[in-house]
């Protein structure tokens, strides 16, 4: 296509058709003051601030929406130009308050610096006052739409970034100004606080509530968030030692502009005044506090008293999917190298082992092997057992996008229904466990419509005709048959899934089955398995030659195991079964664990070791697509903390057998020699599954199915995330969905106080009935603000992967207090 | 105070169902609505986005930005008076002075019983017949205050 020629300020300059006089100038480093511009957001020219004179005929044009066209003569800064953006800042800041002496967005604000750039010292115009209440019942987001501009990037990034639509423009001319649906305040609308809007406002209008008045940030590191397994990039502005703010990477990232509301409190959980700023060791039956120096060497005389005693193999370690790749890789040296043993697990097994060994024996690969851009493209999704609105927001953002602005098709796969409901095409409700003979039923639908390139199949996978016997026991019913055909014909299909799938019984045939769909329609490219942890993919590793993370509990009560070190994970909150856990880890002559808190596993150990946070060290995570995610140190450790992989070098040296390393670096670059590519090459193999349907076992006693589901405000064990006070104050109340049928049956009305109880444990919540779950099940997060679902559960490991089925168990159901 | 009459939400599911394959069928949706309920009832709003594939907010704006659609309940009778300068002149002040006293409403106000609705308008285009009022879509120009008493037996009646 012919280039364009414009003249640009008396140049002559070239752009491509289609492009707008803003984008063109920014290219040939003109620059233009913007208020409504945001390379994320459609243009749609509200702010007028970008203005510029096309000479040839006296247009004032709106730069950011106008195509260039041949022979325009733009001038960016004529007389009239000039005149007119002063005359339109002036207009802004009549009715705009005199607050910016005390505005929190202070020297950040973009309408303050146009209106200095442009040359705005007296207003002129008659004050109009914009009496607005302002909201800040809810903990996270502040407006004062008094110093709104109507600039609208809250409302599109909003409606296209996150999907969400909780605000659109209301009323108009004077009264116009961004409002829910009912004008009610945020936390009584749709709005998930996720702080995209904050990250664009040029004003004061949307503000952080966390951090007010703390200062501009002088400063920003860009890193990645730790509060879930997508990795974000995010970027944080620092004041001095102190992170004042949290906003999405300018340079993209997975998350590409958004943000969610775990990865804005993530500077309230750093500067918790809850964290360990000191080594602690168990004098006379008190954690009291102590050096470094004599920590570690506590820790060193434990550990080799022990392998003394008892042997190597009376030594185990637990490390977690919040550490870094490079302080896994340390751990795993540690504990071969220097320990002596091959008892080393990580928590990632809990959320990861399913979907690694059934991707391993199928098509060879460790997690989703391609990137969100892949699934936005997609033209038929099918979400199943999971729920991306709380477990990976990010995600959830994709998929929306993709059935909004793109038309792609969703089918959604859950019991329950879910954000995703009213985007679905086919929503299919299928019994708790039951989703591999659905799966199996759209396969065996795929195979007799012959919806698939047979002669392919059969040349280039294995085991077709294994699978063809195995599906003769299935049936498909007709929204599984129209799910089928929808995503065999599509040109590129995705299927994302999470813990609904993967965490009940036989959770990696069901995986398996969903994966032989793929082969059978040459989808293989469209499998997103969810992680829960930051880096629970890069933590996971295989093969386990030592006990697995729940086995070595059983090996404990058997007097095998007689130290342990556990390192930033929770094992009483964040396995099974607390109450044996919690027996089980006190019956250990020397227990040494690392956390940023003084955690319920901390608590009972005998030595205590203060670590830091992921903004106090460098590193790398790899998020659910396999996205390898940098962190940079932005403030230094916190008093008396140090980062988990220098605990680790300097136990090593303690135990006489120093490591081989002096940074972070040094690590990586051996992690990077010893890794080879992860994907096997060779014909994908189908998985037949040989499906068991799940018996009801619910008894007179325990009646009710319990399931386990994520929530946007807490994630994983909530040791960490839990330290947040805003997360905190939002959600300070454990809520269970009662299904409103058996909630009549039990007389039990919305916030009445009820107790759940297994054979194992018990907790009390309150009761909200709920028409989105089926009769006889209730719901409750899987992180409580109070604790964990974890209570409630026994150790019941997966034959095949060695991981806890935490998803669903039988209890029992009663009312404690009524409401009122 | 008597409550709004209740909304027949049947009846705005069938005009909502008529409306939503057509191409732009939010403006002609809530008109329609509009013309058979009196205003567009906020608790159907999240009912009309959901058929159009919008978010309510984004029904909410529409129905907000246009000045003639109404998200409150009104009268069944909505009487318009005119203020404009024509009208003023030749004693449109003293008309509604009377229709205000008649019905106890100040501009802008539905009675409690909802049959009436009170409005000023800025010009009706019909200066010559000035002074001019209009009850739902009937006209009357040339007004004076006995003629005002015509027209209220008229529709009360």
């Amino acid at each position: 296509m012919q280039p364009i020629t414009i003249s640009l300020n008396g140049r002559e300059v070239s752009g491509k058709q289609g492009m707008t006089i803003l984008e063109l100038a920014r290219e040939m480093g003109v620059d233009i003051p913007t208020l409504c511009d945001d390379p994320n957001l459609t243009p749609i020219g509200a702010c007028r601030i970008c203005l510029v004179e096309n000479e040839q005929n006296g247009d004032l044009l709106a730069s950011c929406v106008t195509p260039i066209e041949t022979g325009m003569v733009i001038s960016t800064q004529s007389e009239r130009v000039i005149v007119h953006r002063k005359t339109i800042v002036k207009l802004m800041l009549a009715s705009h308050p005199d607050s910016c002496l005390v505005c929190n967005k202070g020297n950040t604000c973009t309408l303050r610096r146009v209106a200095t750039d442009v040359g705005v010292g007296m207003i002129e115009f008659e004050r109009i006052a914009d009496a607005v209440e302002i909201e800040q019942l809810n903990p996270f987001i502040e407006r004062d739409l008094s110093k709104c501009v109507l600039c609208a990037k809250c409302i599109r990034a909003d409606q296209e970034l996150v999907v969400v639509g909780a605000i659109d423009y209301f009323n108009r001319g004077f009264d116009a100004k961004p409002a829910t649906f009912g004008d009610v305040p945020l936390e009584q609308s749709e709005c998930t606080f996720c702080g995209t809007c904050v990250a664009m406002c040029p004003t004061g209008a949307i503000m952080d509530r966390g951090r007010s008045y703390h200062g501009t940030a002088s400063d920003e590191v860009e890193t990645t968030c730790a509060y879930c397994g997508c990795g974000c990039s995010i970027s944080l502005g620092l004041k001095g030692d102190r992170i004042i703010a949290i906003t999405p990477s300018k340079k993209g990232g997975p998350n590409n502009g958004t943000l969610c509301v775990r990865g804005t409190c993530a500077s309230d959980v750093i500067h918790s005044a809850d964290r360990l700023t000191q080594p602690m060791l168990r004098q006379e039956e008190e954690l009291a506090p102590a050096s470094w120096l004599d920590a570690i060497e506590a820790a060193a005389e434990g550990f080799k008293r022990v392998k003394g005693l008892h042997g190597p193999e009376a030594l185990a370690v637990i490390s977690s999917s919040t550490c870094t790749n490079e302080e896994n890789y340390l751990l795993q040296r540690f504990t071969r190298d220097v320990l002596g043993t091959n008892n080393i697990d990580s928590s990632a097994r809990l959320h990861n082992a399913v979907n690694r060994a059934a991707l391993a024996s199928t098509i060879g690969i460790m997690g989703a092997n391609s990137d969100l851009d892949g699934l936005e493209q997609s033209d038929v999704i099918i979400v199943v057992g999971a729920d991306p609105d709380a477990s990976a927001p990010i995600v959830s953002y994709a998929i929306k996008r993709a059935v909004k602005y793109c038309g792609a098709k969703l089918i959604l796969i859950d019991p329950r229904e879910t954000g995703l409901s009213t985007f679905a095409d086919i929503h299919i409700r299928p019994d708790y466990g039951t989703d591999a003979a659905l799966l199996g039923g759209m396969a065996k639908a795929i195979v007799d419509e012959g919806l698939l390139d047979e002669k392919t199949v059969v040349e280039k996978t294995n085991n077709y005709d294994g699978l063809k016997a195995s599906l003769s026991k299935y049936t498909a019913g007709s929204a599984a048959i129209e799910a089928a055909h929808l995503y065999a014909k599509a040109n590129s299909a995705s299927i994302v899934w999470g813990t609904g799938l993967t965490q009940h019984a036989g959770g990696a045939d069901s995986v398996r089955a969903l994966i032989n769909l793929a082969i059978l329609t040459n989808q293989t490219s469209g499998l997103y398995a969810l992680e829960k942890e930051c880096n629970d993919r890069g933590a996971f590793t295989e093969p386990l030659q030592g006990f697995s993370a729940l086995e070595m509990i059983e090996q404990i009560e058997k007097g095998a195991i007689k130290s342990m070190l556990i390192v930033g994970e929770n094992p009483i909150l964040a396995f099974p079964d607390s109450g044996r856990v919690e027996k089980a880890l006190s019956l250990l002559e020397c227990l040494v664990v690392s956390d940023m808190f003084l955690t319920e596993t901390a608590l009972i150990a005998d030595v205590v070791l203060s670590s830091s946070s992921f903004a106090e060290k460098e590193g790398t995570y790899t998020n659910f697509e396999g996205r390898v995610g940098k962190l940079n140190t932005a403030i230094d450790p916190i008093a008396g903390s140090l980062p988990d992989w220098n605990i680790i070098l300097k136990l090593a040296e303690a135990m006489g057998s120093p490591m081989p390393f002096d940074d972070i670096n040094q690590v990586s670059d051996e992690i990077t020699a010893l890794v080879g590519n992860e994907s096997k090459s060779g014909p994908a193999s189908f998985a037949p599954v040989d499906y068991v349907a799940p018996s009801d076992d619910t008894n007179k006693e325990y009646p009710f199915k319990l399931l386990t589901v994520s929530d946007l405000y807490s994630l994983g064990s909530g040791t960490s995330i839990s330290h947040s006070y805003r997360l905190n104050k939002y959600t300070s109340e454990v809520y269970v969905e009662i299904a409103e049928e058996d909630a009549s049956k039990l007389d039990i009305k919305d916030g009445d106080q009820v107790k759940i109880a297994t054979p194992v444990g018990e907790l009390t919540a309150i009761a909200k009935v709920s028409d989105s779950i089926p009769t006889g099940t209730i719901a409750i997060p899987q992180t409580l603000p109070t604790g964990s679902a974890n209570v409630l559960f026994d150790i019941t490991l997966d034959n095949e992967t060695k991981t806890s089925l935490a998803k669903t168990c039988n209890v029992s159901l009663e009312k404690v207090v009524s409401n009122g | 105070m008597v409550n709004a009459p209740p909304v027949d939400i049947n009846q705005i599911k069938k005009i909502i169902n008529d409306y939503k394959d057509s191409q732009w069928p939010v403006m002609p949706m809530v008109e329609h609505i509009q013309d058979e309920i009196g205003y567009i009832p906020p608790q159907t709003i999240p009912m009309i986005a959901k058929a159009v594939g919008l978010f309510p907010s984004q029904v909410q704006s529409i129905v907000t930005f246009h000045d003639q659609l109404y998200t409150e309940p009104r009268g069944k009778n909505v009487v318009r008076v005119c203020r404009g300068t024509a009208c003023h002149v030749r004693g449109g002040k003293a008309i509604l002075k009377s229709i205000k006293g008649r019905l106890g409403l100040e501009d802008g106000q539905t009675s409690e019983d909802f049959e009436y609705t009170l409005e000023t308008v800025s010009c009706m285009g019909m200066c010559a017949v000035a002074p001019n009022m209009t009850v739902g879509k009937n006209i009357y120009g040339n007004m004076n205050l006995s003629k005002v008493d015509k027209v209220f037996k008229k529709s009360e009646g």
